[in-house]
């Protein structure tokens, strides 16, 4: 990795690489993350010039301008996140370990977090690895995905190429002016409460499915959506547990 | 009544909790063990310098050991883990589970928890004096005998009482955790019998922090040195400790506000 | 952003420069923190000083008891070690074996490891800086045992530089011992039970418990062979005993060579220690 061999914890590669760990803060407990930030830039030997520029840089982008002033344990749970992100990034790794960066976090911050990372990666062109149980993590930040079970890979490819190969359909979710009657010939009914009817299509009908529901029935509203990175995901596990 | 039933409850499942941890058990007497030796390494180390410390032969000083290493053993099993998970469900705002039951809040904090494998210690304390005992002559009169018991109950109830009044405390000051360190070099005072300590000392070792009645005055009453008025002090102190720890309780009860993260 | 090119290499750092500015900032760090808990700081030294207050009580009374010395020692002479002893313990307090179990259940040690600096001069350095504020803290402590105890004191000025060095050379000692310690939490959670092995070993033959000279001969010379009697009694004894300067500076070259023993323990462990580590995983 990076032309190093990881495991001999070289110190050069080290400091090319962060790790952030949700739920675990690696900051200073009682100090202000000014603090830490300070310490981290020893750790690192970061030119003071350029950390103090990244490090404005980040607070600003973050705005966490008077969170960095108090003492860590003071901040709730989305903003020592915050604060700890900036913290790993101080020293401009060009990998970035993330291991569960949003748990426990509520949405909005949840997806502050992945703008930002997003945003780094782009802007600094670092790899990002994340480990997440939220499917929303991967969908915003990972172009490949690498799936692991009890150790095996299950599958390393684009994320889109994920959902071709294990879950290849669409759903079409129509709200009809009678949803009674045998709707079968469209194709799988997967859920029906009242007129609101759900279709499971392969992928290659949908338009064509779509088109008859559209001539043939009274249709008051109509969506048509990729199946949930939950499900697909789910579906990855599930075949791997009957092979 | 039913709440001694819940006690009573409560302790045998924090038992059945515990046994499953045997490993816990090994150490536990290892740890003991240990104990124990350093202790008698330095009374042998002591009498080899001198014949009797402020009137107490060895043998005597045995029985003193004995008793601190077995009430040693009543604080850690069943004291301290209820104080210290009382301070704790205070300071994460936990407190309510407790509050809400219909049983005395003071006795269900008193009792849910209990290290099971603490009870090592008491039986090495014991198994000391009786050593001790049998050094010293052999016969315990049933005097002697029973007012070492009651001496016991009322030391451990004064403990109880001093572990509470600090737990209470943590109603108001919410970071407590440091309690069993200190508490445990300040209860080292209680190897040596209490009349060798400068008189501030042994005023603070005895009404502030209760060790000699805990430790001293049952070690005097089974090597046969109780004086009846020593005891009868023990009695009163205890009571009135106990009614001004349950009356410190409710008024701490009462301000109790849910600190929460 | 700005924009530094990713492919850059890093900037050279000179090494010694740059360990010397670690450790000025993680001291710096930890007399701040040090300060904000110092609550709970002073709640620790005032427990720590309830153990040699009763080593000291018990010895004075036997002395007085014996016709005014036992062991050489007169009850002031007492006193003047179990102060001592009160400075040189706040000076050796280091990171313990169930600090290391307790770093590797948080899961600290991943993001310790990912640092590229050794885990260990963060330790030496944080416990270091922290000695500032302790000792600050530790005065008015030692201003009331000396007042209420009475000890004796004869002190030389070589004796006091001496004491200055002593101390961290106990410190130094002590934490390569307890790291190489912990370092077996890498094995099992079972620590503890090494760990207090250790303390009652350090308790005995350190002079942590009674001045080494109390103890019958074949004792003393046990103690001689091993590293602990050069983390409380040798230091103590700078200030309290009446050593020549031979042994003064005799004294602090044993210290070095234990403490270059306690280095090439602590880094053979180490070596196994992040090796199983990265085999198993946390």
């Amino acid at each position: 990795m990076l032309g190093h061999v990881p495991s001999k914890r070289e110190r050069d590669f080290l400091r090319r690489i962060s790790l952030v760990m949700g739920n675990r803060n690696q900051l200073q407990w009682g100090l202000p993350a000014l603090d830490s930030f300070e310490l981290n830039r020893s750790i690192y030997q970061i030119p003071r010039p350029d950390f103090v520029a990244l490090r404005d840089e980040l607070i600003a982008l973050l705005e966490i301008g008077d969170l960095v002033r108090k003492p860590v344990r003071q901040l709730s749970l989305g903003e020592r996140m915050k604060v700890e992100i900036v913290g790993s990034l101080l020293h401009r790794p060009q990998v970035l370990f993330l291991d569960e960066p949003t748990i426990g976090l509520d949405v909005t911050m949840q997806k502050r977090i992945r703008e930002f990372v997003a945003l780094y990666r782009q802007r600094h062109e670092a790899t990002v690895m994340l480990t997440s149980h939220y499917m929303a993590d991967v969908e915003a930040l990972c172009e490949r995905v690498i799936v692991i079970h009890h150790g095996k890979i299950l599958f390393d490819g684009d994320l889109a190429a994920l959902a071709d190969t294990v879950a290849a359909w669409k759903t079409i979710a129509v709200v009809l002016e009678n949803g009674a009657g045998d709707l079968s010939t469209y194709g799988d009914v997967i859920h029906r409460d009242g007129d609101l009817v759900t279709f499971r299509v392969p992928k290659a009908e949908t338009a064509r499915v779509t088109a008859r529901l559209l001539a043939e029935q009274d249709v008051l509203d109509l969506n048509v959506e990729d199946p949930p990175i939950e499900d697909v995901i789910e579906l990855v596990f599930a075949r791997e547990a009957v092979e | 009544m039913t709440t001694l039933r819940v006690a009573l409850l409560h302790l045998r499942i924090g038992v059945m909790n515990d046994l499953q941890y045997r490993v816990n058990f090994a150490l536990q007497v290892l740890q003991s063990a240990l104990a124990l030796a350093t202790g008698l390494i330095v009374i042998a180390l002591v009498y080899s310098h001198v014949a009797e410390l402020n009137g107490w032969s060895q043998s005597e000083l045995l029985a003193v050991l004995g008793t601190q290493i077995l009430m040693g053993g009543v604080i850690r099993m069943l004291i301290q883990p209820n104080m210290m998970r009382l301070t704790e469900d205070v300071r994460e705002g936990k407190l309510d589970h407790a509050l809400t039951k219909p049983v005395d809040a003071q006795m269900l904090v008193s009792v849910r928890e209990v290290q099971v494998w603490q009870a090592v210690d008491i039986l090495v304390g014991a198994t000391v004096i009786a050593i001790a005992l049998v050094r010293l002559g052999g016969d315990l009169g049933v005097f002697d005998a029973l007012a070492f018991a009651v001496a016991l109950a009322f030391g451990a109830v004064m403990l109880y009482c001093f572990w509470l009044l600090l737990a209470t405390g943590s109603f108001w000051i919410v970071s407590m955790w440091f309690l069993p360190e200190l508490f445990e070099g300040v209860f080292q005072t209680g190897r040596w019998p209490v009349g060798i300590y400068p008189q501030w000392l042994r005023f603070g070792i005895t009404f502030l922090v209760p060790i000699a009645f805990a430790v001293t005055v049952p070690a005097e009453a089974v090597t046969s040195r109780l004086e009846w008025q020593t005891l009868a002090l023990a009695a009163g102190f205890a009571v009135v400790l106990f009614a001004f720890t349950r009356w410190f309780w409710r008024f701490g009860l009462r301000n109790y506000t849910g600190a929460s993260a | 952003m700005s924009t530094t090119p990713i492919t850059a290499p890093l900037a050279q750092v000179n090494r010694l420069r740059s360990l010397v500015d670690f450790y000025l900032t993680t001291m710096r760090t930890a007399v701040q923190q040090q300060f904000q808990y110092r609550a709970a700081t002073y709640m620790y030294l005032v427990g720590m000083v309830a153990e040699p207050v009763i080593y000291l009580v018990v010895w004075s009374t036997i002395a007085d008891q014996s016709g005014g010395t036992v062991g050489g020692l007169t009850a002031g002479e007492f006193a003047a070690y179990y102060i001592v002893w009160t400075l040189v313990r706040t000076m050796n307090i280091v990171f313990t074996p169930y600090g290391w179990e307790w770093r590797i259940r948080e899961g600290e040690l991943s993001g310790q490891l990912l640092r590229p600096l050794h885990p260990i001069h963060y330790d030496l350095a944080w416990f270091a800086g922290g000695k500032v504020p302790w000792v600050l803290f530790y005065l008015p402590i030692a201003v009331v045992l000396t007042l209420v105890f009475n000890p004796t004191f004869d002190v030389r000025p070589l004796e006091v530089a001496v004491f200055g060095v002593a101390v961290w050379g106990a410190y130094l000692i002590r934490t390569f011992n307890q790291t190489a310690l912990g370092l077996i939490c890498f094995w099992t959670t079972r620590v503890g039970a090494l760990f207090q092995l250790y303390i009652v070993l350090e308790l005995l033959l350190s002079g942590r418990l009674v001045p080494l000279t109390l103890f019958p001969e074949w004792v003393q010379t046990i103690a001689w062979f091993l590293p602990f009697r050069w983390t409380f009694y040798f230091p103590i004894q700078t200030l309290v005993g009446d050593l020549t300067n031979a042994e003064l500076l005799g004294g602090l070259a044993m210290q070095v060579f234990w403490t270059v023993v306690g280095i090439g323990v602590f880094s053979l462990v180490w070596r196994y220690a992040i090796r199983r580590y990265t085999a198993v995983g946390n």
